[in-house]
């Protein structure tokens, strides 16, 4: 069996499959995706999912871990190979990290087992299901085939046999869920990863805002709202006043989507905006109720709600020093994101992720402070 | 205040009193409610019912709510059973509760009579002794109160409906030959039909007038597929003729405000409270379409939950009910559905 060694500058990585063909046959059924959603999935999810099944994102993944891919004639200096059996346990309200997480973890080649959430819809067996029925006869087909998703509760004993199997942990989750999957009995150089819960915010300057970045801010909320750890819960009008916050909300209801809201989110967005309102928030529901826009101040606390937003005006200096504790990912939506002088505010906090609006749910091998898609390989040291 | 109440609460309404008691009352709150005035803070005057300020009823969940003023003297807290985990909470006082112990009882006089009996509760002592608090279940047996000559705790353990002290029923049986026996309809069918009822108090209790009244969903019955239908004829296969069960439908949010099923199977809304229906998404008001229910009432002076937009869904029915009764009407048809919150984050 061929290791199939790709060199990506002084990186060589043992595949044990070849990547071009398993790069084609993910684009292949992307082009079978576009023609129609699953009903598991939204249309969001959907559209989500093909894009990142895009060649090049996924290429980018590897040229992000192991450098641009180079031909002959590079000095070798470390070989990486899969570490090995791979359990992912996603947490009940996780949805499309299990899909994506699958997508990243089979280019380890490596067996995967999925633990999804024991209440929430089966988003990985519905991909993989649909995969196995859209993907012509080929390796990436019959990988996916032996792939296992279960759906088991925390007390099962399951987790212990996942977590005694497997090389790589890899746990969505509280982080109280984390630490008991970890402390499971689990082999001695196995690596456990973790997402831990996180919350994000969305950093705009007025100047920088036209309806195509209003729109894409609408985007990145409505698809999970505050249930997305990439949603922003917050968004900061950089160096702005609460008129800007107020002309920016009465932007943000008229682009809001006319689309349908379930019944029992117009309710609970009455109640979120008659909450926020008592607490100090000039709050407003946005179209069929369909969410809770509210102005105020750093100082007026949080808003909570699944499709409730904060708009506050602020420094950038009193936005760093309002960021909450598990800060994960910075929307920005600025007149100059690459300014130094944001590089090296971003350096003095948690932030983990400093990206435009649009791509704050982009997943990919950068996640929560580290590459943890190449901790899924183990690296040689090699020294000719 | 509450003028309304002097009469019987199936008497001829008079909408334009209502109305005046509610901007009273609405204004009376903005006054002495910090957070409500917040929360509808533009408002002066409705010139309708659906223009009065309301508040969602999962507002009691998440913070206490309580109107200060001239002889507000807050009580104990009133909490809500919970199958989410979270109680609403209610702060009582005295003046409100005079009302809503004189509501309930008209209420209750309308569908029971006046004939008084002991009144048997599917629950405890210790739930009435509780420091600081009362739960929705003691309070909705309490207002049962003025049509009982005793009361009796008939459970061994407070939320253990197979805990029934049978040594006590056996001698209350062998004593009356009228009962009056509440509770939440989950437990009732849990102690009386699935109970293992002695022989000898089963035999008694077939000779005996028993007025089951029950409240609290059908959430329970319906995951064990158990209709109404069934539950009244389960219930009443028990007991002797001239029996019945009640089916009242009531929030802690709108205490001493209680809608009992009547005999055409619909709710009747006393004069000094009235329903609304609105649609979910536009909050405009529907007549004769389902959509999310809101109750008033002019009973609530020591917190702003005197109108109140439910998570319930129903129909007003226009015209006279077959039961004779006058006035507001309306079809409880369940709870907004729910479907399932996708992301990643806890919210």
């Amino acid at each position: 069996m061929s290791e199939h060694l790709i060199s990506f500058g002084g990186n060589v990585v043992a595949l044990g499959y070849d990547l071009d063909e398993r790069l084609l046959q993910w684009d292949v059924l992307r082009l079978k995706m576009v023609h129609g959603v699953p009903e598991e999935f939204t249309r969001d999810e959907w559209a989500y999912l093909v894009t990142f099944l895009d060649r090049i994102n996924l290429m980018e993944m590897f040229i992000r871990s192991f450098g641009p891919r180079a031909g002959g004639g590079v000095t070798v200096s470390a070989l990486f190979r899969a570490r090995g059996p791979i359990a992912i346990w996603l947490p009940n309200n996780v949805t499309l990290l299990g899909p994506l997480a699958l997508v990243l973890c089979s280019f380890t080649n490596a067996p995967i087992r999925i633990k999804t959430g024991s209440r929430s819809h089966d988003l990985c067996q519905a991909f993989i299901s649909y995969a196995l029925e859209h993907l012509p006869q080929g390796k990436l087909r019959d990988y996916l085939s032996k792939q296992v998703t279960e759906r088991f509760d925390r007390n099962d004993p399951r987790n212990q046999t996942m977590a005694a199997e497997a090389s790589v942990r890899i746990v969505f989750g509280s982080d109280a869920t984390i630490r008991a999957i970890h402390s499971l009995p689990n082999p001695v150089h196995s690596v456990g990863i973790s997402f831990a819960d996180h919350r994000s915010e969305a950093w705009v300057e007025i100047a920088a805002l036209d309806d195509a970045a209003i729109t894409a801010l609408i985007k990145v909320f409505t698809i999970y709202g505050q249930a997305g750890c990439t949603s922003p819960r917050r968004v900061v009008v950089i160096d702005g006043t609460r008129a800007d916050c107020e002309w920016l909300r009465g932007k943000m209801m008229a682009l809001w989507p006319k689309q349908e809201v379930a019944m029992h989110i117009s309710s609970q967005n009455i109640l979120h905006r008659q909450l926020a309102a008592a607490a100090g928030w000039d709050a407003q529901t946005g179209p069929r109720n369909g969410a809770v826009l509210g102005v105020g101040s750093l100082e007026t606390g949080e808003m909570n709600g699944l499709m409730s937003l904060a708009l506050v005006p602020a420094t950038a200096q009193e936005a760093v020093v309002a960021l909450p504790t598990n800060i994960q990912t910075i929307g920005h939506c600025l007149t100059d994101a690459s300014a130094p002088a944001w590089l090296s505010l971003v350096a003095r906090t948690s932030i983990k992720r400093w990206v435009p609006v649009r791509e704050m749910h982009h997943f990919g091998a950068v996640w929560d402070g580290y590459n943890f898609w190449r901790h899924l390989f183990e690296e040689v040291a090699i020294h000719s | 205040m509450s003028k309304l109440l002097d009469r019987p609460p199936f008497a001829e309404r008079d909408e334009e009193a209502l109305l005046r008691e509610l901007n009273d009352l609405s204004r009376w709150h903005l006054e002495g409610c910090d957070a409500y005035r917040a929360v509808w803070p533009r408002f002066t005057k409705a010139h309708s019912l659906a223009e009065l300020p309301f508040l969602h009823v999962g507002v009691f969940k998440e913070r206490i709510w309580r109107t200060g003023g001239e002889g507000i003297t807050h009580q104990r807290m009133l909490k809500s059973s919970s199958t989410s985990g979270i109680s609403s909470q209610i702060a009582l006082d005295a003046r409100s509760g005079a009302f809503q112990a004189q509501s309930s009882a008209a209420i209750l006089k309308d569908s029971l009579g006046v004939d008084r009996s002991p009144l048997l509760i599917l629950d405890h002592v210790k739930s009435l002794q509780q420091r600081g608090e009362v739960s929705a279940r003691v309070t909705a047996a309490m207002s049962l109160r003025p049509l009982s000559t005793e009361l009796h705790f008939l459970l061994r353990q407070s939320d253990a409906a197979e805990s029934v002290d049978w040594e006590l029923l056996r001698d209350i049986c062998s004593k009356n030959s009228r009962l009056l026996v509440y509770g939440f309809t989950w437990m009732l069918w849990v102690a009386w039909v699935q109970g293992a009822i002695p022989e000898d108090v089963r035999a008694a209790l077939q000779k005996m007038e028993v007025h089951f009244v029950h409240s609290g969903g059908w959430k329970k019955l319906e995951a064990a597929k158990v209709n109404r239908e069934q539950f009244d004829r389960e219930l009443l296969r028990i007991v002797g003729p001239g029996s019945d069960v009640l089916d009242f439908y009531g929030l802690v949010e709108q205490v001493g405000i209680i809608y009992p099923l009547c005999e055409a199977g619909y709710r009747h809304v006393p004069r000094w409270a009235a329903v609304l229906v609105r649609d979910p998404w536009t909050m405009q008001t529907l007549s004769d379409r389902q959509g999310v229910l809101q109750l008033m009432n002019t009973l609530a002076f020591g917190a702003p939950y005197h109108n109140v937009l439910t998570e319930d869904l129903g129909r007003v029915i226009e015209g006279p009910c077959q039961c004779g009764r006058s006035g507001q009407r309306f079809e409880l048809s369940g709870r907004i559905p729910r479907t399932e919150v996708r992301g990643c984050a806890n919210v």
